[in-house]
């Protein structure tokens, strides 16, 4: 993780800065989340130090910059793969990076030490801007601009040069989109229906649409490179996905506009796309399923001339893409369908539910491949020719799915007691929603979402350690 | 593969095609369901409400009245009813005094953070209830924390509430202390009164007989 | 305009019947996709095609049976039976798209 030894371009060895910070904050989105557990159980804890509502700013925070520096870092690493050049703009983009990195610093310390301002505009341009997910100040909002203007240019300028394969071509259209949507969350508004319109815009279009179509991206480069998957059927689906995950997940942003101010022809349209929403991932996993069929085929014919011609080459990056065909499939797909119809949600909406959807959704679709992606960073960066899983890749992979299954269950049955009792028997309001948030099967509930939290962090710890070493470890073998 | 007439079906140009028409007319709609939208959750204006003309969003004068949450049989869930006239900490607004205090309320709930504890419109963190219909929470309306903040309004026990809230705690789990100030606590309760009032087709749903249910207790154990 | 969804008032005791009918639908849907697609690739031997249509009309009446439990109006009823009867197709859909590709682009590599 700690060595470019092996990387022929600057563009990778960007990339991998990218991911050690992502690292480094996906450890502080663990910790965080763990501090506003622990309060969950016992709310003196930190009280009136360190809140719930600045433990949970920084973990959800934490978590969306993770992944978008990941995401930035697997751009950056594909770019020399795909188009065959080194990307135009290394200095500036390598400016860029560490430009980011000390505005994300700052943000972060501000969001901890100073964590609140007065009602007025400086506060919104300095401090936070209190609209969950994207409550970075504006003067951080601008400079995010900046620098994904020049992470953008860089990988446009570096595609218009080279090679332009199917799978460049999804991600520049869809890195578009990505970086034009962030604009729609940038603005102050008095009327908080108004807001949380545009606020969706963001957030709905990033997580359900533009970050699944470049998951799907990722995927295809990812087969491509660790099975050695034949391009031309592997862009053909990439494709397919973005039509089906376009077609159900632009409209699909109807499932927001339920009970927001907005009117009610939203319920038709949300309903309907959003349950369209899980047959992409449906044809992903036929898709999934054909290829290790295919591969398995492969293997057994070349095992009887005694050898494995199309073996993977990256075994924990390959664990973890396919965590990421079943994740999002259990976590986007039946903990989203769960409760997308309106006649569901209007008891569920803005329960627990909606946390345990969150957990097991963010992790299963995002960070699983991820993470899949830093081991193959680690792969080149080593200069291992076939890497393979090692006990400390085993345990962090069944420690972290394990944990987030555990909290995903814990959180669904507090939803599930929070919308019966809260919601259906007592009609929401102050006491209702504390009568629900006191019962056992709630506290209970947030005790072992708590463990499961802990199993995750531990998790994470094999993971940091084993990225940390196995690279050395292995070209050493080899 | 020239001989043969490839199936159109495995064509990744016929692919790359259909997902460019089928992004970009999603795309199309979405944008023109937002024109429409943005027409709809405008605010209203100040004649609007003493017109009685029902707007999703009313003007911030709307704190100038009463605001009650009714069933309505024919859209079969509860909708925000604005009724009388009502003096809000003892006062009249004008529009352009209701506009700016609107404006320092929403402004005051983003900066001390509300949302990463509470929900607003049902979006927001768990940690805390909801704050949709917090203005008809029946905890104000039936005068319990006005007796224990020892004010006279509802209005006031709120603001009071605000800006010490771990004076006044009424569970293990409480608001921490946020430094409001008298003036911004004005405005945040401005606001949730506001809120209040927009039509959220029925979010949170049966939140008018809350009350009543409360008194027969939970059956869940 | 009238909405087509019309927004019924549910029990406490008939969330759990909801929330299960609705995790069967999908968990179903896969297990359908998933039988036809590895008996049609032989992993699996040809008697287990009926099987996955078993599963498809067990899924069907689990959507037919979360309709009613969400008491849904009758136009969205009949949206979701005919998109039951598109889903009996999909697998079949995919699983043809995949095996062209297969043949055309694995043909491909042969040529150059």
């Amino acid at each position: 993780m700690l060595t470019n030894a092996h990387l022929k371009y600057e563009s990778q060895k960007l990339g991998m800065n990218y991911f050690r910070v992502a690292i480094v904050l996906f450890g502080a989105q663990l910790l965080l989340g763990l501090v506003a557990a622990i309060q969950f159980m016992y709310p003196g804890f930190l009280f009136e130090v360190l809140d719930f509502s600045v433990a949970r700013m920084v973990h959800i925070n934490a978590l969306v910059v993770w992944m978008l520096y990941a995401m930035i870092g697997s751009v950056y690493y594909m770019i020399p793969d795909e188009t065959g050049e080194e990307v135009v703009g290394a200095g500036l983009g390598k400016l860029a990076f560490w430009v980011l990195t000390a505005a994300v610093t700052v943000v972060v310390l501000v969001y901890i030490f100073i964590q609140i301002g007065s009602g007025t505009e400086a506060t919104i341009w300095l401090i936070n801007e209190g609209r969950e997910y994207i409550e970075a100040p504006r003067w951080a909002d601008i400079g995010i601009v900046v620098v994904v203007l020049i992470f953008y240019w860089n990988v446009f300028a570096t595609f218009m040069k080279g090679k332009r394969t199917g799978i460049m071509t999804v991600m520049v259209a869809d890195l578009f989109a990505l970086a034009g949507l962030y604009l729609a969350g940038m603005f102050f508004t008095d009327n908080i229906s108004m807001d949380q319109y545009w606020w969706w815009w963001v957030i709905h279009l990033w997580v359900e649409a533009t970050w699944e179509v470049f998951v799907g991206a990722l995927a295809a480069y990812g087969l491509i490179k660790i099975l050695g998957a034949k391009r031309e059927i592997v862009e053909m689906w990439l494709w397919i996905e973005v039509l089906m995950l376009f077609g159900s997940g632009i409209l699909g942003l109807g499932h927001h506009y339920f009970w927001i101010g907005t009117p009610e022809y939203w319920w038709e349209i949300g309903a309907l796309f959003s349950a369209l929403e899980p047959v992409p991932l449906v044809a992903m996993f036929v898709h999934v399923l054909y290829d290790w069929g295919k591969e398995q085929g492969h293997m057994e014919a070349n095992a009887a001339e005694g050898e494995k011609a199309h073996a993977v080459n990256n075994t924990p990056a390959m664990a973890w893409i396919a965590t990421n065909a079943f994740g999002n499939f259990l976590g986007a797909g039946i903990w989203g369908f769960f409760h997308t119809l309106p006649q569901v949600n209007i008891y569920t909406h803005g329960t627990q539910f909606t946390a345990a959807h969150g957990h097991l959704a963010f992790f299963g679709a995002y960070a699983t491949i991820l993470i899949g992606m830093m081991y193959l960073g680690v792969q080149g960066a080593s200069g291992i020719k076939k890497m393979t899983m090692t006990f400390k890749t085993k345990m962090a992979l069944f420690l972290i799915i394990f944990g987030l299954l555990g909290m995903t269950v814990a959180l669904t049955i507090a939803g599930y007691e929070q919308v019966l009792v809260e919601r259906a028997d007592l009609g929401g309001g102050w006491d209702a929603y504390f009568t629900a948030q006191n019962l056992p099967w709630m506290v209970q509930a947030m005790g072992w979402r708590l463990a499961m939290g802990v199993v995750t962090f531990l998790g994470f710890v094999y993971l940091l350690w084993d990225l940390l070493t196995i690279g050395k470890a292995q070209a050493k073998e080899a | 593969m020239s001989k043969k007439n490839a199936s159109v079906w495995t064509s990744i140009r016929f692919w790359r095609r259909s997902a460019a028409w089928v992004t970009g007319t999603a795309t199309v709609l979405l944008i023109w369901l937002t024109f429409n939208t943005m027409g709809q959750i405008s605010m209203g204006s100040d004649a609007d409400l003493a017109n009685g003309v029902k707007k999703r969003i009313p003007a911030p004068t709307v704190i100038n009245y009463h605001i009650d949450y009714v069933m309505d049989q024919k859209r079969g869930h509860e909708v925000p009813v604005i009724g009388q006239k009502e003096p809000f900490f003892g006062k009249q607004w004008s529009a352009e005094e209701a506009a700016a205090l609107l404006h320092h309320g929403k402004l005051t709930s983003q900066a001390k953070n509300c949302m990463n504890c509470h929900t607003l419109l049902g979006n927001g963190a768990y940690y805390a209830p909801d704050l949709t219909k917090a203005w008809l929470d029946p905890r104000w309306e039936d005068g319990t924390m006005a007796a224990i903040t020892g004010k006279n309004s509802k209005e006031e026990a709120m603001a009071e509430f605000l800006m010490h809230p771990s004076q006044y705690p009424t569970h293990a789990r409480m608001m921490p202390n946020l430094n409001i100030t008298q003036d911004e606590a004005v405005a945040l309760v401005a606001f949730l009164k506001h809120m209040s009032s927009i039509d959220t087709n029925g979010f949170p749903r049966n939140f008018s007989q809350n009350a009543k249910r409360l008194e027969g207790g939970t059956n869940a154990h | 305009m009238e909405p087509i969804i019309s927004m019924p008032v549910i029990a406490p005791n008939e969330f759990l019947g909801i929330f299960a009918v609705s995790t069967m639908v999908l968990v179903l849907g896969v297990g359908y996709a998933a039988l036809v697609t590895l008996s049609k690739m032989g992993y699996l031997s040809r008697k287990w095609i009926p099987v996955s249509y078993i599963f498809w009309i067990l899924q069907a009446y689990s959507l037919y049976d979360l309709s009613v439990r969400i008491h849904s109006s009758p136009f969205t009823f009949k949206v979701l039976m005919i998109a039951m009867l598109a889903y009996l197709f999909a697998p079949h859909v995919y699983f043809y798209l995949v095996e062209q590709a297969e043949k055309r682009y694995s043909q491909a590599e042969e040529h150059r």
